[in-house]
């Protein structure tokens, strides 16, 4: 997800300027000199101003070239398809989805969907990926709920510890 | 003083010190050396657990994982060219090199022999140069915090291997992740949207795991999987490491000075300490061609520089709340989680626990030699676990991680926002480490910030006036626009080029 700097220069101003704008409207405190809205004016405009420098090319040739390590004997590249990129939501994805569902499927389940999903989307076989699916659930479940007393949801499935 | 020492030793010889530092070790060990997973990831993964062991114990399984999984690094860079932490990364192409050459052992016994000597080196400076440090900061009023914390932050930004500029702005988005909430200067809800999940803030430690470990598996969903590591026996580890101690003896001591200098200086850690000590080496090496052909003088110095760092890390963060480094930041989250609030105070109200923490370094670092040797021996096995099957664990351990914090699913939501805000900030040249800082001092920077405008009653003259203040505002300011002067020399250096020279 390799954006010009243009792009992110200047989303950063408007992060910058919204930023300025939401401390401007806080009410200040009676009798004081300072309240809550001066850092986010003073945060606010020194990111819009970096924001600038970055869509205007400042500062990019402090910029070091990235080292790529070949990789002897592994896999050949990926395929760099226009959707390729999207495959790094899943994670990100894949946590929402637990905060969705997990108080109504339980833990459990809920865990064992995630693991199957990531390791099959990192090239695991179903071999593979369902006993990991299974066990590593039940493992986790073991150290935070029974160990470390973390109320995990028990939804459909209880653990019987 | 010997009887605040006999009361570290009993509070460290209790059987959940010993046990939790030793799974910790062992932890710190497999996650080091696992290609992917960082030394800040294995600590963060492991703040959930802290929160269920005494204050000790809790201190003790950061120490013993950060300082195995900097070294664990070392070992799959050596034997597969890929650093296991991004502080291995200056020196894998000099060791891979040395294991192509057939001294594989050489160059692993030198990753966990000067590793060691670094971490105590590094120990040692936190011990001398802590207490006198807390007696000058005791006479710190505001004015000198807040100059303090703006020059940490000023440093994170001018050591980051990235456009000043970007780092600055890094820095930025981390302060104003720090605003929301209501925990400023008025008790407004700021930036909360109305949401009452937002008014607390957002935690420092969900959101480093999100930028850490999230980000990581993400990153992971794109690149190939790293070739496994070829089944084979090692000899001796620590023959020959008595011979290099003394034949590159001074290479030792510079690495070990770079990297509690690097260390102490806020937000700089153990990869640029490892960076500019192996750049160190090679300056200075009487034999600077063979460096890069399997030459072991850049490892010892560059393995020692960066345990060094770990320990001198933790200067700042003991004495003023500012962080030497990202784990770092996550150890100050567990000391003010167990009561062990930094600052200078810490050293005279709570003496016996700082010497558990010398102790606990010294101790983390003598039983790594063992530890190391034994990895070592086992890294065939735990080298071949796929990344299919590690990732899924990691992304189970930061949902549940992530609950654990506050008992609360927004815990989780945080994770995966910030997961997706390091991957798009690193993928486009934005270092994270400068987010992170800005999200643990921006509290801190507020409040030194407000109270000494208050205390000046809105004037800012006060802030120099101080003679301290006035030497800290000068360094911060000139960290501040030396980016800029360095762009204007550039420039001018390379207007007057004639037209002749140009091919």
């Amino acid at each position: 997800m390799r954006l010009p700097d243009r792009v992110t220069g200047l989303f950063l101003v408007g992060l910058g300027a919204a930023a300025a704008y939401g401390g401007w409207q806080l009410p200040p405190v009676p009798g004081q000199p300072v309240g809550p809205n001066v850092f986010p004016l003073v945060i606010g405009s020194g990111l819009a101003l970096c924001g600038l420098a970055i869509a205007f090319g400042i500062g990019h040739n402090f910029e070091e070239k990235e080292e790529l390590i070949p990789v002897e004997g592994g896999q050949p590249p990926p395929p760099t398809g226009k959707l390729y990129g999207l495959r790094a939501l899943l994670p990100p994805a894949l946590l929402l989805f637990y905060v969705a569902i997990a108080d109504r499927l339980g833990f459990i389940l809920t865990a064992t969907l995630i693991v199957y999903v990531t390791a099959t989307a990192l090239g695991a076989r179903w071999k593979v990926a369902l006993p990991l699916a299974v066990l590593a659930p039940i493992g986790i479940h073991l150290i935070f709920s029974k160990l470390l007393r973390v109320p995990l949801p028990p939804g459909v499935l209880p653990m019987p510890w | 003083m010997l009887n605040t020492l006999t009361q570290a030793f009993a509070l460290i010889t209790t059987w959940e010190v010993i046990v939790a530092m030793l799974a910790a070790s062992v932890y710190g060990l497999v996650i080091g050396s696992l290609p992917g997973l960082s030394a800040t990831m294995a600590t963060a993964l492991l703040v959930p657990v802290t929160f269920y062991l005494s204050p000790i114990a809790a201190i003790a399984t950061i120490v013993a994982a950060s300082t195995m999984a900097i070294f664990a690094g070392d070992i799959p860079g050596a034997l597969l060219r890929i650093p296991g932490t991004p502080a291995s990364a200056a020196y894998a192409d000099e060791a891979y090199a040395m294991t192509r050459k057939g001294e594989a052992e050489l160059a692993l016994g030198a990753g966990v022999w000067f590793s060691a000597v670094g971490g105590i080196a590094g120990t040692l400076s936190l011990m001398i140069l802590a207490p006198p440090l807390a007696e000058i900061a005791l006479s710190f009023s505001t004015f000198e915090y807040f100059w303090l914390a703006f020059l940490g932050l000023m440093c994170a930004t001018l050591v980051a291997r990235s456009s000043p500029v970007k780092a600055i702005a890094s820095m930025f988005i981390g302060l104003l992740v720090a605003c929301i909430g209501i925990e400023n200067p008025g008790g407004v809800p700021r930036f909360t949207f109305g949401m009452t999940n937002l008014f607390g803030g957002i935690e420092p430690i969900p959101a480093l795991v999100g930028v850490f470990a999230v980000a990581q598996v993400m990153r992971a969903m794109l690149t190939p999987e790293p070739p496994p590591i070829p089944r084979r026996k090692f000899g001796s580890i620590m023959a020959g490491q008595w011979r290099l101690t003394k034949k590159y003896n001074w290479q030792m001591t510079r690495g070990n000075i770079v990297g509690i200098i690097i260390g102490v200086l806020p937000g700089a850690g153990a990869d640029m300490a490892a960076w500019v000590s192996y750049a160190i080496s090679k300056r200075f090496s009487k034999e600077p061609e063979k460096f890069g052909t399997g030459h072991v003088e850049g490892l010892v110095e560059a393995g020692a520089s960066n345990n060094a760092s770990i320990a001198s890390g933790w200067v700042p963060s003991l004495l003023f709340g500012i962080p030497g480094d990202t784990i770092a930041a996550i150890a100050i989250g567990v000391l003010y989680m167990k009561g062990l609030n930094p600052g200078p105070t810490l050293f005279t109200e709570k003496a016996s626990s700082m010497y558990a923490i010398y102790l606990m370094f010294i101790i983390a670092n003598i039983i790594m030699i063992p530890l190391g040797i034994i990895m070592i021996r086992l890294a065939s096995y735990v080298l071949r676990a796929p990344r299919s099957t590690v990732m899924p664990v990691i992304m189970l351990c930061c949902a549940v991680g992530s609950f654990a914090i506050g008992n609360n699913m927004f815990g989780v939501v945080t994770v995966a926002t910030f997961g997706i805000i390091g991957y798009v900030m690193e993928e486009n040249g934005y270092p994270v480490a400068a987010m992170v800082l800005g999200i643990v001092m921006g509290t801190m920077i507020e409040q030194s910030f407000v109270t000494s405008l208050i205390k000046s009653d809105g004037s800012v003259f006060p802030f120099f006036e101080r003679p301290i203040a006035a030497i800290l505002a000068a360094m911060a300011i000139s960290a501040l626009i030396w980016p800029v002067l360095v762009w204007v020399w550039r420039k001018l250096k390379r207007a007057p080029v004639p037209a002749t020279s140009a091919r």
